[in-house]
C-alpha cells in the first residue's frame, strides 16, 4: 500500500482494512469492518447508508477525529493512525475542513467571526477579508455582524459553508449538510457546497440519507451493518 | 490575531450571554469576602496588639530589678527605637497622721510609648487623656490616695524626702499590672524627681520596666539580640509573652477570624467549582469544534485556562476593591465599639486578598476545566459524547490542598490545620455515604408515595451523582453556617461565663491567721461575695527528681517564668473550684507530703504522676510527691495556684491567707475601711484590668457577628450555582412535561419538592456532621465545653428545606415561564 500511494499521488485519502468495534456488555460491536478505499484528489464522494450502518463513524475515522480499531488511513500520504492526537489536530488544521448537520457554529460570534475563527487559529493576519470576502461570495454581506440566533438555519448553514471553505482545505468533510433544512433551502446549500468545491478543488467527502444528493457526487460509497457493499 | 486576543473575545460574549455571570459572582463574593476579612482581621488584629501593647505601653518591655547594660539601649537607639523607662517601687506616705502604702511610680518624659494616660482635675466627671506624665516637681495621686490622706489637688505629697505638689488625679493608666507595686494606690511622679526622693538606694525593693516601640521586624531583631543576654532576673515582655490571660485571648479571636475567613473560601469555592463545571459542560461544544479546527489539547487548555484568568484577575480586582469598601462599612458600623484609633487598612493585605482571589480560582475551578482538554473532537458528529469527570483525586486534591494552604496560612498552626483538614475529609466522606443513603431509602419508598411527592424526589434520583454533589455543597455550606454561628455563640457565652458581671475584682492579700475570721465577717457585714481563703506560703521549686530544675526548662516558657520567683503554695483538703483533674487522683483523706501540679507548668517542665519534688520554703527544704496534675483557668480572677499540697505538708512553715472578692462601684469606699482596719493586708483592685478585658472581648464578638454575613452570602452564592449548574436539563425536563400536558401548578410543587428534599437532607447531614466537627474543636483545640444542641436538629433542616426549596424554584423558574416551543428548539 505504501508503495501504491507513493506511486500514486493523486490519491489523498487511502484506507486499508479500515475496522471499527466497541466493547459493549453483549462483546464486542463490529461499527465498520474491513474499509478499503482509495480517493483521488478533487473527486466527490457520498456515503450512503441507513441509520446506524457506520457513515458517520467513517466520517470520523476519515477526518482523524477518532482512533480505528484496526487498518490504516493516509491523508495526503501522511498515516494519520500512527499520529497522535495532536497530530491529527495539526492535520485537520491543514487540510481539512467540516460542515455539519447541526451547524457547530459558535452561538457568542458573529457571522464574521465565526468565519474567522480557523484562519485566526493559524494567525492569518488577513482573516477579516478573507471571510468578508467569502460570506459575500455565499450571499451573507449583509449578515455579517449577526449572531446564529439572529440567523435563519439555511443562513447558519451557509456561515458554515463559508467557515469551511475559507481556509482552503484539499479535503471537506460533510455530514448530513441539508439534514436540518427544509428542501428548498438544502437544495440551495448543496448547490453552493458543489460550486465551492468546484471554484476550491477540494475533495468532498459527503455523508447524506438523500440518494439525490450523493448522485450529483462523482461516486458513491454505500454501507450496510459496517461494510461497504 | 493571537489566541490571547481570541480568548479575550471568547470571554467577552460569554459574559455578555450571562454564560459567566454566576462564576464571576461567585468568585468577586469569594475575593469581596476573603480581602475584606483579611482587610477587617488584619485591621482589628493591628488595632487589637496595639490595645494589647498599651497594656505594656509599648511594644516590648524588659523588666528588671536594677537598670539594665548601657549598650543595649545603645542597640535600641541605633535601631531607632523609641524609648521610655519607668520605676516602680512601693512607699509609705504618710500625710496628717494618716498612713498609707502606695505604689510609686516615676516615668520618664517618653513614657507612655502605646497608649494614654487619663487624669482629672475634678473628681472624675471630665476625664483628659495626657500622652506624657507629671512634669518635674508635680505628682498624679490616684483618688482613693486623697481621700484616705486628707489630701486635695494642689496639697503637697511628700515622696520619700522629695515634696511634690499634686496636680492631677490619675484614673487610667495603661500598664497597670497585676502585682503588689500596681495595685496598692499609684502615685505617679516624673522620674528625674527619683533622686531626690532618697528612696531607691543601692538594694531596694525596686523594678525597672525599660520600654521600647516601633516596626515589628526591628522589634523582632531586637528581641532575637536579646534574649541570649538576659540573666534569670531579667524579663522580657511582649503582647503574646507577658499578660498570658491577654494573649490567650487574642490568639483565640485570631484562630477564630481566621477559622471564619476559610469557611467563607470554602463555601465559595464551592459555588466557583459548581459555576465552572456548569461552564464546562456548556462549552464541550465549542471546544469539540476548535479541536475539529486543528486546536491541541494543550491549546483547548490555554484558550480557556487563559479565560479564566483574564477572569480571575478582573473579578479579584472588583472583589478587592469591594473588600476594601466592605471593611471600610464595617469599621463605620463598627466605630462605636472599636478603638478611637483603628490601624490603617495594609496594601499588602489586598494583595493577599488578591492572591487568594486566584488561589481560589484555581485550585477549584481548575479541576473541572481540564475536562475541556478532554473533549473528543467526534463529539462535532455525536453530541451524546461526553468527556470523562475529572478525576476525583484530581478535584478533591485540589481544593483540599488549597483549603489546607489556607488554613496554615490564616492559623500558622499545624495543630489546627490537620484537625481541620482531616475533619474536613473525613466529614466529605461521611455525607457522601450518608447521601448515597438516604437517596438509596427515598429509592425504595417511592413506589408508595403521591404522582407529585414521586416526580419530585425522581428529579433528585434521576441523576443521583448531581444530586449528590448538590447535597455535599449545600451541606457543607450549611456545616460552615452553623459551625461560625455556633462556635461564635459557645465562644462568647463561654468568655461572658469567663468574666461573669459578679466576678471576683479584689484581691486581699498577706491577711494573718489571727484575722482571717475577723476579716471574713467583716466582708459578711459589708455584704460583699468572696471566694474562699488559701493559706499561702513562699516557696521555691529547686529539683525535680533531684535534679536541678533550671536543668529542664528552657528560656521564655511558663515553666522559666515559674522557676525564677517564689511561687505562692497552699493547701486544702478539697479540689479548688474551677479546678479539674487531668491525671492521678484528689487526696481523699489527710495524706502530707503530696503535691498537685497545674497543668501547663506540668508540661513545661515535663513533670509526672509519681515525680518527687524538693521545694524551698525560707532556708528550709520540703519534698512532695507528685498526685495530680490540675486543669485551671488563670482568668477567673479567684486565687489560683501552680502547686496545692496536701493538707500536712506545709502547715507548720508561717502563712498568711488570700482571697477575692466582688466589690460593687459604689461600695469603693469600704477599701479605705479594710485597708485601714487591716494595715497589714494589701487590696489589689483588678476592677480596672477586668473592665480593659471586657471591652476587648465585647469589640471582638460584635465584630464576628458581622464576619456571619460574609458566610451566609456565601452560602447563596452556593445555592444559586448548584441550581443554575442543572437548569439547563431541568428547563429541558420541564419544557418536555409542559407538552406533555403538565400544568405549572403540578411543576412548581414538584420543583418545590425536589429543593426542599434536597435542603432537608443536606440541613440533616449538616448538622450531624457539625456536631461532630463542634465537638472535636471544643475538646481538642478551643478547650471549650460541648453540648449538643436540639435546637439545631430542629431550625437547620427545616432552615434548609425552605430556603432551598424557595431559592431553588426562584432560580428554576424559567421553566415555568418560557414557551415549551422555543425551550425545545433552543436546546
Amino acid at each position: 500500500m505504501q508503495t501504491q500511494v507513493n506511486q500514486v499521488s493523486n490519491d489523498i485519502i487511502v484506507t486499508e482494512g479500515l475496522g471499527k468495534s466497541v466493547l459493549t456488555s453483549e462483546g464486542n460491536l463490529h461499527i465498520l469492518s474491513s474499509i478499503d478505499l482509495i480517493i483521488k484528489s478533487g473527486e466527490s464522494i457520498a456515503i450512503v447508508g441507513e441509520s446506524g450502518s457506520g457513515k458517520s463513524t467513517l466520517i470520523g475515522l476519515l477526518a482523524g477525529l477518532d482512533t480505528p480499531s484496526c487498518g490504516a488511513i493516509r491523508l495526503n500520504g501522511k498515516l494519520i493512525t500512527a499520529m497522535n492526537e495532536d497530530g491529527r489536530a495539526a492535520l485537520r488544521n491543514e487540510l481539512i475542513g467540516f460542515v455539519f448537520q447541526s451547524f457547530q457554529l459558535l452561538p457568542g460570534f458573529t457571522a464574521l467571526e465565526n468565519v474567522m475563527l480557523p484562519l485566526e487559529l493559524i494567525g492569518d493576519k488577513h482573516a477579516k477579508a478573507a471571510a468578508t470576502a467569502l460570506l459575500h461570495r455565499v450571499g451573507l454581506s449583509h449578515r455579517l455582524s449577526h449572531t446564529p440566533k439572529q440567523l435563519s438555519g439555511g443562513e447558519q448553514q451557509r456561515v458554515a459553508l463559508a467557515r469551511a471553505f475559507v481556509t482552503k482545505p484539499a479535503i471537506l468533510f460533510a455530514d448530513e449538510p441539508t439534514g436540518n433544512l427544509d428542501s428548498k433551502t438544502g437544495a440551495t446549500i448543496v448547490d453552493l457546497l458543489f460550486e465551492l468545491n468546484l471554484e476550491n478543488l477540494t475533495t468532498l467527502i459527503l455523508v447524506t440519507h438523500d440518494h439525490a444528493l450523493a448522485a450529483r457526487c462523482q461516486r458513491t460509497i454505500q454501507l450496510d451493518a459496517g461494510f461497504m457493499v | 490575531m493571537s489566541r490571547f486576543n481570541l480568548a479575550v473575545r471568547l470571554l467577552w460574549r460569554d459574559s455578555r450571554s450571562g454564560e459567566l455571570t454566576i462564576l464571576i459572582l461567585a468568585l468577586i463574593i469569594a475575593v469581596t469576602s476573603s480581602t475584606a476579612i483579611a482587610l477587617f482581621s488584619d485591621r482589628l488584629q493591628r488595632t487589637m496588639t496595639n490595645q494589647a501593647a498599651e497594656f505594656l505601653a509599648a511594644d516590648l518591655v524588659i523588666a528588671a530589678p536594677t537598670p539594665i547594660p548601657v549598650e543595649w539601649l545603645a542597640k535600641a537607639m541605633q535601631l531607632n527605637l523609641a524609648q521610655a523607662r519607668t520605676v516602680e517601687f512601693a512607699s509609705v506616705l504618710v500625710e496628717h497622721d494618716e498612713l498609707l502604702l502606695a505604689g510609686i511610680k516615676a516615668v520618664s518624659a517618653a513614657y507612655p510609648l502605646r497608649g494614654f494616660l487619663k487624669t482629672t482635675t475634678d473628681d472624675y466627671s471630665t476625664e483628659t487623656i495626657m500622652h506624657n506624665g507629671p512634669e518635674q516637681g508635680a505628682a498624679w495621686l490616684e483618688k482613693r490616695i486623697l481621700s484616705a490622706l486628707k489630701l486635695k489637688l494642689g496639697d503637697t505629697v511628700t515622696v520619700g524626702e522629695k515634696p511634690l505638689t499634686i496636680t492631677k488625679i490619675i484614673t487610667y493608666e495603661p500598664d497597670k499590672k497585676g502585682d503588689f507595686y500596681s495595685f496598692s494606690p499609684r502615685v505617679m511622679i516624673n522620674e528625674a524627681d527619683l533622686p531626690a526622693t532618697g528612696i531607691v538606694q543601692p538594694g531596694s525593693q525596686v523594678r525597672y520596666f525599660f520600654q521600647f516601640s516601633g516596626d515589628a521586624k526591628v522589634l523582632a531583631e531586637f528581641k532575637q539580640w536579646l534574649k541570649p543576654q538576659l540573666n534569670p532576673s531579667q524579663r522580657l515582655m511582649d503582647v503574646h509573652e507577658d499578660r498570658p490571660e491577654l494573649g490567650s485571648a487574642l490568639n483565640r479571636a485570631e484562630r477564630y477570624l481566621g477559622l471564619s475567613s476559610i469557611l467563607v473560601i470554602l463555601i465559595a469555592g464551592v459555588a466557583i467549582a459548581m459555576a465552572t463545571r456548569r461552564y464546562t459542560e456548556r462549552h464541550f461544544n465549542a471546544a469539540a469544534l476548535l479541536r475539529c479546527l486543528g486546536l491541541k489539547q494543550q491549546e483547548i487548555l490555554l484558550l480557556y485556562g487563559s479565560q479564566f484568568l483574564i477572569l480571575g484577575l478582573a473579578a479579584s480586582a472588583v472583589g478587592c476593591l469591594l473588600g476594601w469598601f466592605a471593611q471600610v462599612g464595617l469599621f463605620h458600623l463598627l466605630q462605636g465599639l472599636l478603638p478611637q484609633h483603628v490601624a490603617d487598612p495594609g496594601l499588602l493585605t489586598v494583595f493577599f486578598g488578591f492572591i487568594i482571589g486566584m488561589t481560589v480560582l484555581s485550585g477549584f475551578a481548575l479541576p473541572p476545566l481540564l475536562r475541556l482538554k478532554q473533549v473528543s473532537p467526534l463529539r462535532v458528529l455525536r453530541r451524546e459524547l461526553a468527556p470523562l469527570p475529572a478525576s476525583a483525586w484530581l478535584v478533591y486534591g485540589c481544593s483540599t490542598g488549597i483549603i489546607g494552604l489556607l488554613i496554615w496560612t490564616y492559623t500558622h498552626d499545624i495543630e489546627m490545620t490537620a484537625t481541620l483538614l482531616g475533619g474536613g475529609l473525613i466529614t466529605l466522606l461521611m455525607l457522601g455515604l450518608s447521601a448515597h443513603g438516604l437517596l438509596w431509602i427515598i429509592h425504595r419508598t417511592l413506589p408508595a408515595m403521591s404522582l407529585t411527592w414521586r416526580f419530585g424526589l425522581q428529579g433528585l434520583l434521576r441523576n443521583s451523582r448531581a444530586s449528590v454533589s448538590q447535597i455535599l455543597a449545600f451541606s457543607i455550606t450549611l456545616v460552615a453556617m452553623v459551625l461560625s454561628f455556633t462556635v461564635r455563640t459557645d465562644l462568647i457565652n463561654d468568655w461572658q461565663a469567663q468574666l461573669p458581671d459578679n466576678a471576683p475584682n479584689h484581691f486581699a492579700l498577706n491577711i494573718f491567721p489571727g484575722q482571717r475570721a475577723d476579716f471574713q465577717q467583716e466582708l459578711q457585714r459589708q455584704q460583699i461575695s468572696g471566694s474562699q481563703f488559701y493559706p499561702v506560703v513562699k516557696g521555691r521549686l529547686v529539683e525535680i527528681n533531684h535534679t536541678p530544675v533550671q536543668k529542664r526548662v528552657s528560656k521564655d516558657t511558663q515553666g522559666d517564668n515559674a522557676t525564677h520567683r517564689e511561687l505562692s503554695l497552699t493547701w486544702t483538703q478539697e479540689l479548688p473550684d474551677d479546678n479539674k483533674l487531668v491525671a492521678g487522683n484528689w487526696w481523699s483523706e489527710p495524706q502530707p507530703g503530696l503535691v498537685s501540679v497545674e497543668q501547663k507548668l506540668a508540661d513545661s517542665l515535663a513533670i509526672k504522676l509519681g515525680d518527687y519534688l524538693t521545694f524551698t520554703v525560707g532556708s528550709q527544704q520540703i519534698n512532695a510527691t507528685v498526685s495530680s496534675i490540675r486543669a485551671l483557668r488563670w482568668d477567673t480572677m479567684k486565687p489560683n495556684f501552680y502547686m496545692v499540697f496536701s493538707p500536712g505538708t506545709l502547715d507548720a512553715y508561717p502563712c498568711t491567707f488570700i482571697t477575692s472578692f466582688y466589690l460593687p462601684k459604689l461600695q469603693k469606699n469600704v477599701l479605705n475601711a479594710l485597708v485601714k482596719k487591716y494595715p497589714g493586708t494589701t487590696i489589689l483592685e483588678v476592677d480596672l484590668i477586668l473592665q480593659q478585658f471586657k471591652t476587648l472581648l465585647t469589640q471582638l464578638t460584635q465584630t464576628i457577628n458581622y464576619l456571619l454575613y460574609f458566610a451566609l452570602m456565601a452560602g447563596f452564592t452556593v445555592l444559586f450555582a448548584a441550581v443554575y449548574a442543572t437548569l439547563d436539563s431541568r428547563i429541558y425536563e420541564g419544557a418536555l412535561m409542559r407538552t406533555l400536558g403538565a400544568n405549572r401548578s403540578l411543576l412548581r410543587t414538584v420543583q418545590f419538592i425536589e429543593f426542599g428534599a434536597l435542603g432537608v437532607i443536606s440541613g440533616l447531614l449538616a448538622v450531624v456532621i457539625s456536631e461532630a466537627v463542634i465537638f472535636v474543636l471544643y475538646t481538642q483545640v478551643m478547650h471549650i465545653v460541648y453540648r449538643p444542641s436540639l435546637y439545631l436538629w430542629a431550625v437547620v433542616p427545616c432552615a434548609g428545606g425552605l430556603f432551598v426549596g424557595i431559592a431553588g424554584c426562584w432560580g428554576v423558574r424559567q421553566v415555568l415561564n418560557k414557551s415549551p416551543l422555543r425551550v425545545l428548539r433552543e436546546l
